[in-house]
């Protein structure tokens, strides 16, 4: 219960925060323009690509937490749930642009 | 000197990126030519596209910077109490000392 309480009232710098998601959204928006180009390439159509991005988006939150450090994460980030959750609609709409455009470069023309 | 690794390592994933689409769309136009029906991708393209995916992740990931540490105290904990009393501002150096010292007023009295 003391130990519960003395991580209540830890100060976070507002700056780092924000710094850091800051780092992991540029990286998560180039990570689904390109897994949307991936996609494209490989040809998938359908519920294939929805799972691809899913696919791609779990692996760069995992990449992402072993970066940190597996331990260690707690220094960087409040939730690691946020970081895999965060915008991910957007991003999905990022994905199916990149995805539509390769396919149509590589499987139609 | 790493970030330019990683860069370096970024533009080899990218083209390797580039080069299994212009595979993908060479399959592609030698099925139509044979008229056959589509599938799936050569195996070799396949693993060729989902390695450059990852190797872009993972450079993108070391290329967009350091992560700092979120504790507001982990700043300070370097610092020691005479740093943080410090105030440059606050420096005085026309005090009476100059007048009382011996060899800072021969100095003067030279000039």
């Amino acid at each position: 219960m003391s130990k519960r309480k003395a991580e209540d009232h830890v100060a976070y710098s507002e700056a780092a925060i924000r710094n850091n998601l800051s780092i992991v959204e540029y990286c998560r928006t180039s990570v689904s323009a390109i897994s949307g180009c991936t996609a494209g390439i490989l040809g998938l159509t359908g519920l294939y690509g929805a799972l691809f991005f899913v696919f791609a988006v779990t692996s760069f939150w995992f990449m992402l937490l072993f970066n940190a450090g597996i331990d260690s994460w707690k220094k960087y980030f409040i939730s690691r749930k946020s970081l895999l959750l965060n915008g991910v609609f957007g991003h999905f709409f990022t994905y199916i642009l990149c995805w539509t455009f390769i396919y149509g470069m590589v499987h139609v023309y | 000197m790493a970030k330019f690794v990683y860069k370096v390592v970024l533009t080899i994933a990218f083209l390797s990126l580039l080069h299994s689409a212009i595979s993908a769309a060479q399959h592609r136009s030698y099925i139509r030519l044979n008229e056959l029906e589509f599938t799936h991708l050569p195996l070799d393209v396949f693993i060729q596209t989902l390695l450059s995916l990852f190797t872009i992740m993972y450079a993108v990931l070391h290329l967009a910077g350091d992560f700092k540490e979120i504790k507001a105290s982990a700043e300070l904990e370097n610092k020691s109490w005479e740093t943080f009393r410090n105030i440059p501002s606050f420096y005085v150096f026309s005090h009476r000392g100059g007048k009382c010292s011996p060899s800072k007023a021969s100095l003067e009295e030279s000039e």
